[in-house]
């Protein structure tokens, strides 16, 4: 196994969490998503991201609205709904889980 | 001077150099196989689409909306290609044969899709082919060589072992 393909794997694990952290709160657009995500280095390419976004929009943890732009076409921007921000909440416990799960393990060189 | 095509990318109107509608074309039908024509696949498209107008539209000068390479190259790397989202998805899903399983595909003919010795049979499930193509050839081959091919038949027939236990994937 090649460490860049555990690094991919792991992200691909928590991206749909982030794409949920980035939004809780606030609607966005796609572009605005990527800009935070790509400051994180959870993405590199925004062709990633759209998959994403119509796969939880399918699940229904993510609703859209156009919005229109000056500069082009429509924008999607989209936002959590209730079940959205219930499954990020159980994601956020899932995660402080792991991290302390982690931590322990190292500490105590088990 | 170059030719320029007038293309429309989510209602809007650009003028694309011909080189660049080429990239641009090649690299959306890639997107388009990648994702499938189901509906989630056609809509994460469009999105994607849009977003390669917006970006036109934010690099293009003044009000011109005339597309060159250099810009549809932008855009690509923006966006990413097919391979970027394997890289970041599915990479472990993807099917590579060990070295292994390599070296046992051995050729071999096959008794049960014999017409003549078996020889068409097991080449076709060595290519991965349909016989009948083989035999079609091999006939064809026999009449335009007169005889070469048959005789390459006989060698074919003598050389390759039969199959004892043939592999899953001849019916």
């Amino acid at each position: 196994m090649k460490i860049e393909n555990a690094k991919a794997q792991m992200r691909k694990g928590v991206l749909e969490y982030c794409i949920l952290l980035v939004l809780d709160g606030k609607p966005l657009y796609a572009s605005d998503i990527i800009q935070g995500l790509k400051e994180a280095k959870m993405i590199v390419v925004e062709g990633t991201l759209y998959p994403l976004l119509t796969r939880l929009k399918n699940t229904g943890f993510l609703a859209y609205r156009w919005e229109e732009s000056t500069q082009g076409p429509p924008r999607k921007y989209y936002e959590l709904t209730d079940s959205g921000r219930k499954f990020l909440g159980e994601l956020e416990e899932s995660w402080s889980e792991l991290v302390e799960a982690v931590a322990k393990v190292r500490n105590n060189n088990i | 001077m170059k030719k320029t095509f007038t293309i429309n990318i989510s209602g809007t109107v650009f003028h694309i150099e011909e080189d660049a509608y080429e990239v641009l074309q090649k690299y959306l039908i890639n997107l388009k196989n990648h994702f499938g024509s189901s509906e989630e696949g056609k809509e994460i498209l469009t999105d994607i689409e849009a977003r390669i107008a917006e970006i036109f539209i934010e690099k293009a000068a003044n009000d011109q909306r005339v597309v060159s390479i250099e810009m549809v190259n932008v855009a690509i790397e923006i966006m990413g290609t097919p391979e970027d989202f394997v890289d970041d998805e599915e990479k472990e899903e993807v099917y590579q044969p060990t070295e292994e399983a390599k070296r046992k595909r051995r050729l071999y003919r096959d008794p049960d899709h014999r017409v003549i010795g078996g020889v068409c049979g097991g080449l076709g499930a060595y290519f991965n082919m349909d016989p009948v193509i083989l035999r079609i050839i091999f006939v064809v081959l026999l009449f335009a060589t007169s005889g070469a091919g048959f005789l390459a038949y006989i060698i074919l027939w003598i050389a390759v072992p039969k199959a004892k236990i043939l592999h899953s994937g001849s019916k």
